[in-house]
């Protein structure tokens, strides 16, 4: 039998001893000499999630219900069906302004807050504390009490009624106009909290000298902010973006807790979408996968855009910084 | 072979193991097999509660004490998720509820075995009028097999009302538009809610009331236009969610109506003794039981619960055109055996005694929160202790009579797209923030419809 696999190298003296002569030379592995301990791993993520990606696009091109039920093909009835239905477009409409107001919020009040704790603050740890509880709580064990915040005779109306506002209460999960805007504030509750523990982290790594050559030279505190502390952390605000990007095309716990996508759409997403066609007695489950490539699509291709973005971006930086070397 | 290249085969072959012992689908089951008197079943289910399926299967044991049965209960949604992977996986339950909603017996139908050949040895060659209207029918895939045998019937249309909260206010049961909001001004003034309604979400609960208000406008109206017969934007169409939104305007639909589904918003307020009046199906009966409906009450909240009396009462006629409002009823869900299944002789016995035997459907009848599938199978009264019998038994049995009576299907022949536009549309009447007519509503209804091809001749 002949085989591929190599012999075993010792990785610290990649040229063996050859058998006849002890002439020195490479062995070259045809197959990394590790490969054969993350076969498992491999076989298991090619097979449950590429495998998983590759049979949805194909499913995309049926209209099928899933199990023994007929799989009739269709082209690309599905993807037509998707963009020329209105509440797909109301779900990417939804999506884009959740990915940017709470994306906006985290980072406002995640430098905000890892800038202020940064500083000698009175029971600082507490405040830590609090703002990170949100990002560890499931979104199923808060859901009702952001539904009791916000519905009719919630506790928004009870303050509002309180406060001499009584005109401005309203059903705010109940209304087409407002039903988004609570389901925001509820991402950028929890989302706060995240962007503090990374820009948090971020800016304990920032050279002390740095700063402090930043104060011998006058600047205040908002100067050594925006001039020195955000470009150092400019990678997690990328790293941000992205996250928050994907977080929104896949968002669905929060919404189908709260609204379940309604009233008549108005706070639909893709993932509740997408859940509606599964869950639905009569599934639809090729329709869905449409709508998963379609997901799958934006979020790899924004996630590269992002990235080619700011490397151009830092490309630009390092060649102003150069130019201005060499003057 | 060395060590490690032993080591890396074996963990290939192992991996390709598990994943094809995954995969692998049931050997499939002996469809022909006899009834059998011992072993084991697994009935899966969205339906009954956990507690009413072991009052079934207690009493299944009763004759038949060596056969285990095993139920498990899911979540509606859940178990739709569930049991088309299980099934396929060949890991499935024996036995599993079967709907007639949306397609379904075409859906599951192929991993079932067909009853009609058990049917008919059971209740003979006309075994099929043995039970109620339609019943079997609704269980058929469009190529006729009997994929499932019915265990109960369900009807919906009317709605339920508090007793003592009217007796407080001094207000009348509605019968008619006018007397309704009359109703609702004294409740109102007493400081409880007229009529809770969650329209909120994606439930299709709001599509019976819709169904209601069209069989007061023109009984033969909804099921015309759920197959394409007619269509939703018709004049008819228009006057449902005319009515729709005058009720929200005369405070007959409360404000707080799209907060939430029914289930919770307006169970729980009905339950707590909030709301006057709520539309929910004949599964309400049930609440009328004297430990029942304390065990209703602590789930929606309340304490030390208080049962009150609640009845039934004709949805009103609120088009005012002299139709009334007839309830409308279907199969509610069936049985059906895994034609995988290891265990079909004992799985044929028990859903023989579940379906078609009188001790089996006695009991869904004194459960009181389904119609006995089996005709001639009534509640024994004297097994069933109501809050105030003098007053709730007649008024059961009054629905139970006009509920079989019905000709009209609930949601068996109206596809899920027309049931979601139906639910989009009331949600655009009843948000205020929404400036469309009526007219274009129903416009957009019937553009995001779809005709059903079920049951039309």
């Amino acid at each position: 039998m002949t085989s591929l696999a190599p012999r075993t190298v010792d990785p610290a003296r990649p040229y063996a001893q050859g058998e006849k002569g002890g002439r020195r030379r490479r062995v070259v592995p045809l197959i990394p000499g590790g490969f054969r301990w993350i076969i498992p791993a491999l076989v298991i993520s090619v097979g449950l999630i590429y495998y998983s990606i590759v049979y949805s696009g194909y499913i995309s091109f049926f209209d099928w219900r899933g199990g023994r039920s007929p799989m009739n093909p269709i082209g690309f009835d599905n993807y037509v069906e998707a963009f020329t239905d209105p509440v797909f477009w109301t779900a990417i409409r939804n999506t884009v302004v959740y990915f940017v107001v709470v994306f906006a919020v985290q980072v406002i009040g995640g430098v905000f807050f890892a800038a202020a704790l940064h500083s000698k603050v009175f029971l600082g740890s507490l405040y830590k504390v609090i703002i990170v509880i949100p990002v560890v709580v499931a979104p199923a064990t808060l859901a009702p009490a952001h539904i009791q915040v916000w519905q009719s005779n919630g506790t928004v109306n009870a303050i509002l009624e309180s406060i001499g506002l009584g005109a401005l209460t309203q059903s705010w999960i109940g209304q087409s106009t407002t039903s988004l805007m609570v389901v925001i504030l509820v991402g950028c509750w929890g989302s706060i909290g995240f962007g503090f523990i990374l820009y948090f982290g971020a800016m304990t790594q920032i050279d002390p000298e740095m700063i402090e050559a930043g104060r011998v030279d006058g600047a205040g505190n908002l100067r050594i902010l925006f001039s020195l502390v955000l470009p150092n952390v400019k990678a997690i605000t990328i790293s941000l973006a992205i996250l928050n990007l994907i977080t929104a095309l896949k968002l669905f716990d929060n919404v189908w807790l709260i609204t379940q996508g309604g009233p008549a759409h108005s706070s639909e997403f893709l993932g509740t979408m997408i859940y509606s066609e599964i869950a639905a007695s009569d599934r639809n489950l090729g329709y869905a996968s449409a709508l998963s490539v379609i997901l799958l699509v934006i979020a790899v291709a924004t996630s590269i855009l992002i990235q080619l973005r700011s490397r151009e971006r830092r490309a630009k930086v390092t060649k102003a910084v150069k130019a201005g070397v060499d003057v | 072979m060395n060590k490690s290249r032993f080591l890396t085969a074996a963990g290939v072959v192992a991996i390709a193991a598990i994943s094809l012992t995954a995969c692998a689908g049931g050997a499939g089951g002996d469809a022909d097999a006899a009834p059998a008197d011992s072993g084991e079943v697994t009935w899966w289910g969205w339906t009954p509660d956990t507690p009413v399926a072991e009052r079934y299967i207690a009493a299944f044991n009763e004759e038949y004490p060596d056969i285990t049965v095993t139920y498990r209960n899911f979540e509606n949604v859940d178990f739709r998720n569930t049991i088309v992977p299980a099934l396929e996986s060949g890991k499935g339950p024996d036995v599993f509820d079967l709907s007639a909603a949306g397609g379904t017996p075409d859906l599951w139908g192929p991993y079932a075995i067909d009853l009609a050949p058990l049917a008919e040895d059971t209740l003979g060659d006309d075994w099929e009028s043995k039970f109620g209207g339609g019943y079997a029918e609704q269980l058929r895939t469009t190529d006729g097999t009997q994929v499932s045998l019915p265990l109960g019937g369900m009807s919906a249309g009317f709605v339920w009302y508090n007793q003592g909260i009217f007796d407080e206010a001094g207000a009348a049961v509605p019968t008619d538009y006018d007397s309704w909001v009359d109703a609702c001004q004294k409740i109102e003034a007493i400081g409880k809610t007229c009529f809770t309604m969650g329209a909120g979400g994606e439930d299709t609960f709001p599509t019976e009331m819709y169904h209601a208000i069209a069989n007061s406008v023109d009984p033969d109206f909804f099921l015309a236009a759920a197959t394409g017969k007619a269509k939703w934007d018709d004049p008819e169409g228009v006057e449902v969610l005319q009515i729709i939104e005058d009720m929200k305007d005369d405070g007959i639909i409360s404000s707080n109506a799209l907060d939430a589904g029914q289930y919770p918003l307006a169970n729980e307020a009905f339950m707590k003794g909030e709301a006057a009046m709520v539309q929910m199906g004949f599964w309400y009966t049930q609440y009328s039981g004297s430990e029942s409906c304390k065990s209703a009450m602590e789930s929606a909240g309340v304490s030390e619960p208080q049962c009150f009396v609640q009845l039934p009462a004709e949805f009103p006629d609120v088009a005012g055109q002299g139709n009334g409002s007839v309830p409308f009823g279907e199969v509610d869900y069936g049985l059906a055996i895994n034609a995988d299944s290891k265990n079909i002789g004992a799985a044929k016995t028990f859903v023989t005694w579940m379906t078609m035997s009188e001790a089996g459907q006695q009991n869904v009848a004194n459960a009181i929160d389904l119609l006995p599938a089996l005709q001639g199978v009534a509640p024994d009264w004297s097994a069933i202790s109501l809050v105030d019998e003098d007053v709730q038994q007649p008024a059961i049995e009054q629905l139970i009579a006009d509920s079989t009576a019905t000709t009209q299907s609930r949601q068996w022949q109206t596809t899920s797209s027309t049931l979601d536009a139906i639910v989009v549309a009331i949600q655009q009447v009843l948000d205020p923030t929404i400036d469309l007519s009526v007219e274009d509503i129903a416009a957009q209804l019937q553009q995001s419809s779809e005709a059903s091809a079920v049951g039309v001749k």
